[in-house]
């Protein structure tokens, strides 16, 4: 097990190593630079000279290679930068965001936990019954219906008709429950299928037949036998999902005012806040690699075999 | 079978469970906001939500504290967009390279510090230390202050300072509470001498302010006002409508009627200082003919780009500033005229084909227009224009760009493109004149270069006498369009949903004075 660890652990730092030079060039190539913008010029009398000189404060017109070398440089030191836009270091900037984009995560992982869960399971004990095409029919919602839609719609019944939940804002429990919904379902939608998937191969195995034979009873059965197994691709996708979350969901963001990872990055994005775009993607990165490690290792947990196959080669 | 049920009875319970803790969630936040609900008839509360997110409150780099009533500038413009007094009584130059600002003598910083010359010279210094470009358009050379005397000696004759000193960038803080709060706390609660003080601001989220009850003019007549932030029009229009906002800023057009049934709301329209329009570039061989220009420039339906595309909230332009400014010239809109424009065609040399095609030596007449989805309307006049140019045999082929300032300054082969500018700003012409017609101008990207009018810009920026200045930039307006360099299009209004329990206020053009002391509530 630690063998793996430090496996992934020289991984990772090939694997921000590449991630970086490659997003550097390509944010390079990419028409525009943050000048305009920083300039103010939609509002304040801005020359071409000023424009120049700006450039060449920032270092623009360098060789590509040496203005990756500066930066690799401050990198080094632990020193993401500073945001072009806020004037913030990089590194503040998204330690004040990530909270909040832990906290959207959190909350539509609960909302999609309590909802997959009794799905799935219900769907896998009564296949093509009522409770399966429920979860059938909230399967093909839940991944058809686009999230910004899904997220008006929740405001517009529950703030705006209903009027018990606030539509916008955060800091407080129910100002929680509309984003964590709104991301939740599509991912509840998801699970609960793959869930199914999985409970229904674990029931036809072998050793589910011997311990029913056995007498064991059926609700030990669904958890400690059934459900342990059917979790394996449920939890391969779940490290992806957790990936991508904590990477920030930008049109919630948005939708409800929640300014996470993702709303900063598309911001910086159009902006071409370049130190804020190579920090939130050595961020991701280092999110997207460290979740898989956290899969891996559960594998080891969750089914004994993997460790017994794998330890002899790794 | 038996267990078989007692287990999905189990799960049963429990979803339902669930249901029941989320329900109870939802009203246990239900009592707690409708207590806040009327908390806040009580406590004389306001709350608006703004369309663009602040990351910090530094009033030299935003305009989110001149908004919220925590700071106050120098100058400030009034209704008409004329020059007034604010913190500065009254001001007097005789050459228009040293300024005398009297400032005010009954202010104090939301922090009980008096305001002065000393105090004032040290704002403006942090400000143009801290904010990119306004060093450029302040021109300082030096600043001397003597008691409430401000002397600012300016590098060249600049008579367009007092407008500059409008700019909220240039907003009057307390130096001496940035020293002590320190840097990074001061951006996040700037001490300014406006008629509210921060209490609370979350970046990017919202902003709270409290009245400042040592205020110099009139008390403030509410005692707290939420800003917040939120980019997406839809939820704006949906939190005006469920009364958890009272005003909301820049609705979507197609909200506006389900606003307007509701009989607590209402719908402000106001004129903004800012023109859609349609660029020509000087460099393509395409656009060169100024009679062809002017064909396209009638084949711009303004009237149906106000009323279809704008649903009404805009009004159709005759020249770079809306016409209700001092400076706005009172020439007749073009009207949509595809006979009119081919003739101007055929007077340019070309002749209709087979096709019903504009064709001159072998080649029919076709542009490149560059458009960009920022602002939503303008890919919708692209369209509308590629339409009506059609009729006159001209194609249009519309290219939609990310970054549009950047496509057209890095690229020499378009032909026209839509655009949108701030054109009066802080209530003057000589900014868009001066960054969008000049050789240097870094909006210039049209490559426009008129001696007659680059002449007229030199002699604005030297003179001094309003009425004057007012001439000049008519006169400037006035070959603009007969250059016809920029085709006008409309003028779009401040779009703000506002609940009627507001009293006492209205948006204003410039959009900078919004949390004021005379904001009230019923």
């Amino acid at each position: 097990m630690l063998g793996l660890v430090r496996k992934r652990l020289v991984q990772l730092v090939i694997v921000l190593f590449l991630l970086s030079i490659f997003t550097f060039s390509l944010m390079k190539l990419a028409p525009g630079d943050p000048v305009m913008a920083i300039l103010n010029a939609d509002e304040m009398m801005v020359t071409e000279a000023d424009q120049v000189k700006l450039r060449s404060e920032l270092g623009f017109n360098q060789p590509l290679y040496i203005q990756y070398g500066q930066w690799m440089l401050g990198l080094i030191k632990l020193d993401l930068g500073t945001s072009y836009m806020s004037g913030k270091p990089v590194w503040n900037e998204m330690m004040e965001r990530l909270p909040i984009t832990v906290q959207l995560t959190v909350g539509a992982l609960l909302v999609m936990v309590s909802i997959s869960v009794p799905l799935g399971i219900l769907s896998a004990r009564y296949p093509g019954k009522w409770p399966d095409q429920i979860s059938r029919i909230c399967a093909l919602i839940g991944a058809s219906v686009p999230s910004f839609w899904f997220g008006l719609m929740l405001i517009y019944f529950f703030a705006f008709k209903l009027q018990i939940l606030p539509s916008t804002g955060m800091g407080t429990f129910s100002q929680t429950i509309l984003p964590s919904f709104a991301l939740g379902f599509s991912l509840a939608a998801v699970y609960a299928r793959l869930l199914r998937a999985g409970l229904l191969g674990s029931f036809s195995e072998d050793y589910i037949q011997a311990a029913r034979a056995r007498g064991v009873k059926e609700w030990r059965i669904l958890w400690f036998h059934a459900f342990r197994a059917a979790l394996l691709p449920v939890i391969t996708v779940f490290g992806l999902s957790m990936g991508s979350l904590l990477g920030g969901a930008v049109v919630i963001e948005i939708l409800f005012s929640w300014p996470g990872l993702g709303s900063m990055a598309v911001d910086a994005i159009f902006s071409r806040d370049y130190p804020v775009i190579q920090g939130y993607v050595l961020l991701t990165g280092v999110f997207v690699v460290v979740m898989n490690l956290f899969v891996d290792l559960s594998y080891y947990l969750l089914d004994p075999r993997i460790k017994q196959g794998k330890e002899g080669t790794a | 079978m038996k267990t078989n049920m007692f287990s999905v009875k189990k799960l049963l319970i429990l979803a339902l469970g669930l249901m029941i803790l989320i329900a109870a969630g939802c009203s246990a936040e239900k009592s707690h906001s409708d207590a806040k609900g009327e908390k806040t008839e009580d406590d004389k509360k306001v709350t608006m939500i703004f369309s663009f997110k602040s990351p910090n409150l530094d009033p030299h780099t935003g305009f989110t504290p001149i908004r919220a009533g925590v700071t106050e500038t120098l100058l400030k413009l009034d209704e008409h967009s004329n020059i007034e007094g604010w913190l500065a009584e009254k001001w007097e130059t005789t050459d228009n390279v040293t300024w005398e600002f009297t400032i005010r003598d009954d202010v104090t910083f939301q922090d009980g510090a008096k305001l002065d010359a000393t105090k004032v010279k040290a704002s403006i210094e942090r400000s143009i230390a801290v904010n990119e470009s306004l060093g450029g358009s302040l021109k300082i050379q030096s600043m001397k202050a003597d008691g409430q005397k401000l002397i600012i000696t300016t590098i060249e004759p600049y008579p367009a300072l007092p407008s500059e000193l409008v700019n909220p960038y240039t907003s009057i803080v307390n130096i001496a509470a940035e020293k002590e709060m320190g840097e990074e706390a001061f951006r996040n609660a700037p001490v300014g001498t406006g008629p509210f003080q921060v209490k609370k601001f979350t970046p990017n989220q919202e902003v709270q302010v409290i009245k400042n009850d040592n205020y110099w003019a009139d008390k403030p007549k509410i005692n707290e006002a939420t800003i917040k932030f939120n980019e997406d029009a839809n939820v704006r229009a949906l939190a005006l409508q469920s009364k958890e906002a009272d005003v909301v800023y820049n609705l979507p057009a197609e909200g506006i009627e389900a606003i307007e049934k509701d009989t607590a709301l209402k719908i402000e329209s106001v004129p903004g200082l800012r023109s859609h329009f349609v660029l020509f570039n000087q460099k393509s061989p395409n656009v060169s003919d100024i009679k062809v220009r002017e064909a396209l420039n009638l084949l711009l339906d303004r009237k149906s780009i106000a009323d279809d595309i704008m649903l009404g909230h805009a009004v159709p332009a005759n020249g770079p500033f809306n016409s209700n400014l001092p400076f706005g010239i009172d020439d007749e809109v073009k009207k949509l005229d595809i006979k009119k424009a081919k003739e101007l065609l055929r007077e340019a040399g070309y002749k209709e084909n087979d096709a019903g095609k504009m064709q001159k030596n072998g080649k029919t007449l076709k542009f490149e227009l560059i458009t960009y989805k920022a602002r939503p309307e303008l890919p919708l006049i692209a369209q509308l224009f590629q339409s009506d140019a059609a009729k006159a045999g001209v194609e249009i082929e519309i290219k939609m760009v990310e970054n549009a300032d950047t496509h057209l300054s890095e690229n020499s082969d378009w032909d026209l493109a839509t655009y949108s500018n701030n054109t009066s700003p802080r209530g003057d012409g000589s900014y868009f004149l001066n960054t969008a017609f000049t050789e240097t101008g870094a909006l210039n990207v049209g490559k426009i270069n008129i001696p007659e009018l680059n002449k007229l810009i030199n002699q604005l920026n030297t003179t001094s006498d309003l009425d004057e200045r007012i001439q000049l930039t008519k006169e400037a307006a006035n070959i603009i369009n007969k250059e016809i360099v920029h085709s006008y299009a409309v003028y779009p209004n401040i779009l703000v949903g506002v609940n009627n329990r507001i009293k006492g206020w209205a948006p204003t053009a410039e959009e900078y004075y919004i949390i004021t002391h005379t904001l009230d509530v019923k």
